[in-house]
């Protein structure tokens, strides 16, 4: 009686199962339906902000998976998609910002563990950035495939510890930007390294030092650890955003501190920023008692 | 538990052989957990190997919060309470499989005959504490080092009697910290290797001083003895071989045929029916006072065995045959009577049925 009982729950449990697995071509059937539907529901939303350009709202705000809850930096790809990674495990996702599709992810061979703080798209080379100024450099990955990769130490880690880092077409270099200078004698400001490509050895290194009077602005900071910066794809200038004070700042390449204002909604720890070409601002928060997160709004230059 | 011993019966067709018994059972877990990677890929890769492999199968869609804000959220699905909690019940789940049978070699694959019950329920609960402790500490060094000060608090001061226990204790923490940080394949791999690798050495007798004779030398006289009196039979009771170190087969082996010489032939009536166990401190007065009684109560009887304790009384033994106009609880009744009080305790076990079953009388 009781074998025949326990017999029963394992055959129906096995198959209310089996009617819930998915399958991948069930999955990418779905994100197809979703795809379109959302395609048009934030280019509505975009649309509305247009026509309200002086209230700032995000046009979308794409929660993240599990594995993606320490997200970190942004870069966008010349498809327009982006590329994002976990903080803590050398894996890159790719995510259609327009459509919140998560579309692959590859990672990076063997796996390694390093507090991976950015990450760089410059031609068919992707950089991911440790903290303590590592390099990884591997080229883009099929889904689930595992990608070899080029290691180079930029020997800044004793200088800084390096929160931001993106490309820079016009001078094809990498900037690298400091959230926190380890010299305590060094003046409160605005840190960044500017590395050539190709990587040579010595490295090409030029800094930039904007000092904290100029970046702050009419805001009350009291200093500036910026957590990323992205290049305006329109002016090519440098947007740079700090998690701890929540702010923003435009600068040109030279240093000149154009914008120093609050980030536009409300994040509790923003760690990415990048701008995409038809002007739409993203930013990754890290969970931190809401969940990850990429939020888009329209980006006024 | 009843349904995995018949499954393992039916894999291993019955045999009793550790090797046998613990590949079936690896084989029946491994069947089970490809069904469950089957049905439920997600969940077992979560916690069997996260943050190794690949974790992506496929577009996901993103929850989109501007339309379904996180705080009414579905209570299913990943980062949810549920997902957590079901993930907790997987990790317990998973380390208590991957302990089962290491219980089973430690119980079974000893050179002492005999294992402590603590040990036992200790190398199953373990894991669940260090896997639960390990899942809530993850990632934070905060948490570790509150975690250090608590522990630092509770005081460990067991000392094992076999060294190995220790070895069996380290690999249910690893088991649990492999549980913990949701890597139980590695966990798996570990206890499987540290399973297979204890009963080959324990099979093998490896480490054995070689100007020592093995232990199936050793054995191989009192067993057979043991086995039968010619000693052309084969051993019957395979558990008990292997429970027995040369010694208490030896002691064993003797206590049989004094036994089997006292009792007589096969297929005659026995000699005596009854033993009668005493308790006391003073021995010789207890058996000038009990023997004259048992002369007149008893059929026939022996002197068996006098056990001489120092802290506890002391214990005499005798074997009797009862008369059938002497009940047992009048021949106690008889002992206790005139003893002064010198009989602590007395007790008659009778192998002859009363009742359809074999009974005790303690006076």
């Amino acid at each position: 009686m009781i074998r025949g009982a326990t017999l029963a729950v394992a055959v129906s449990l096995a198959l209310s199962a089996t009617a819930c697995r998915q399958t991948p071509e069930a999955k990418a059937e779905q994100a197809r339906a979703a795809e379109a539907k959302r395609t048009q529901a934030v280019a509505q939303r975009i649309a509305q902000a247009d026509a309200n350009p002086t209230k700032v709202v995000p046009l979308a705000m794409w929660l993240m998976p599990p594995e993606l809850h320490e997200i970190s930096g942004l870069a966008l790809t010349t498809r327009g998609t982006i590329l994002t990674h976990d903080d803590n495990v050398g894996r890159v996702y790719e995510i259609n910002p327009k459509t919140g599709i998560l579309l692959k992810a590859f990672s990076l061979t063997g796996n390694p563990k390093e507090d991976f703080e950015a990450i760089a798209i410059a031609g068919n080379d992707i950089y991911l950035m440790t903290s303590n100024g590592k390099l990884y450099r591997f080229a883009e990955g099929a889904d689930g495939q595992q990608v070899p990769y080029v290691r180079a130490d930029t020997h800044l880690g004793k200088e800084c510890e390096f929160e931001g880092l993106t490309y820079e077409p016009d001078s094809s270099r990498l900037v690298m930007v400091c959230k926190r200078i380890l010299d305590k004698n060094e003046a409160k400001g605005v840190l960044l390294y500017r590395i050539a490509l190709p990587l040579s050895s010595p490295m090409s290194i030029s800094p930039l030092r904007i000092p904290i009077q100029e970046v702050e602005g009419s805001n009350k900071w009291k200093n500036f650890r910026p957590s990323d910066i992205a290049i305006d794809p329109s002016t090519g200038n440098y947007v740079i955003i700090a998690s701890r004070e929540k702010g923003l700042v435009v600068m040109t390449p030279d240093g000149d501190v154009l914008r120093s204002e609050p980030l536009p909604g409300d994040h509790r720890q923003a760690e990415g920023v990048t701008i995409s070409k038809d002007s739409i601002l993203m930013v990754s928060d890290e969970a931190n008692v809401k969940p990850a997160a990429i939020t888009l709004y329209r980006w006024h230059p | 538990m009843p349904v995995l011993k018949e499954l393992i019966d039916v894999i291993t067709m019955k045999s009793d052989r550790p090797m046998r018994r613990l590949l079936a059972y690896y084989l029946i877990l491994g069947v089970v957990v490809l069904i469950l990677a089957y049905f439920f890929p997600e969940a077992i890769q979560r916690i069997s190997a996260k943050g190794l492999g690949e974790v992506s199968e496929g577009p996901t869609i993103l929850t989109d919060a501007l339309t379904s804000p996180a705080t009414s959220a579905s209570p299913f699905g990943p980062g949810t309470l549920i997902d957590l909690a079901a993930t907790t019940v997987l990790i317990m789940l998973g380390s208590l499989a991957l302990m089962l049978p290491v219980t089973w070699v430690y119980m079974s694959a000893r050179p002492i005959p005999g294992h402590n019950q603590n040990i036992v329920q200790t190398l199953i609960i373990l894991p669940l504490v260090v896997s639960g402790i390990v899942f809530i500490v993850q990632n934070s060094l905060a948490l570790a080092f509150s975690l250090a000060g608590v522990i630092g608090a509770v005081r460990f001061r067991t000392t094992l009697r076999d060294t190995r226990d220790l070895v069996y204790i380290f690999l249910s923490i690893v088991v649990g910290f492999a549980a913990g940080v949701q890597s139980l394949a590695v966990g798996a791999i570990i206890s499987m290797v540290f399973n297979f690798v204890l009963l080959i050495t324990w099979r093998y007798d490896y480490g054995r001083n070689l100007l020592t004779p093995t232990a199936s030398s050793q054995w191989a006289a009192p067993l057979q003895t043991l086995a039968s009196p010619t000693g052309d039979h084969e051993i019957p009771d395979r558990d008990l071989v292997l429970s027995l170190t040369p010694q208490n087969a030896e002691a064993l082996a003797d206590r049989f045929s004094r036994v089997e010489k006292i009792l007589g032939k096969k297929k005659k009536k026995p000699r005596f029916n009854s033993v009668l166990s005493l308790t006391t401190y003073q021995v010789p007065e207890v058996q000038a006072h009990v023997e004259p009684m048992l002369e007149k109560l008893a059929k026939r009887w022996k002197l068996d065995e006098v056990v001489t304790n120092t802290g506890k009384p002391s214990e005499i033994y005798y074997l009797i045959k009862l008369k059938k106009t002497v009940p047992r609880d009048d021949l106690l009744t008889a002992l206790h009577e005139g003893s002064n009080g010198i009989i602590d305790s007395a007790n008659i076990e009778t192998a002859n049925p009363v009742d359809g079953k074999k009974d005790g009388v303690t006076a």
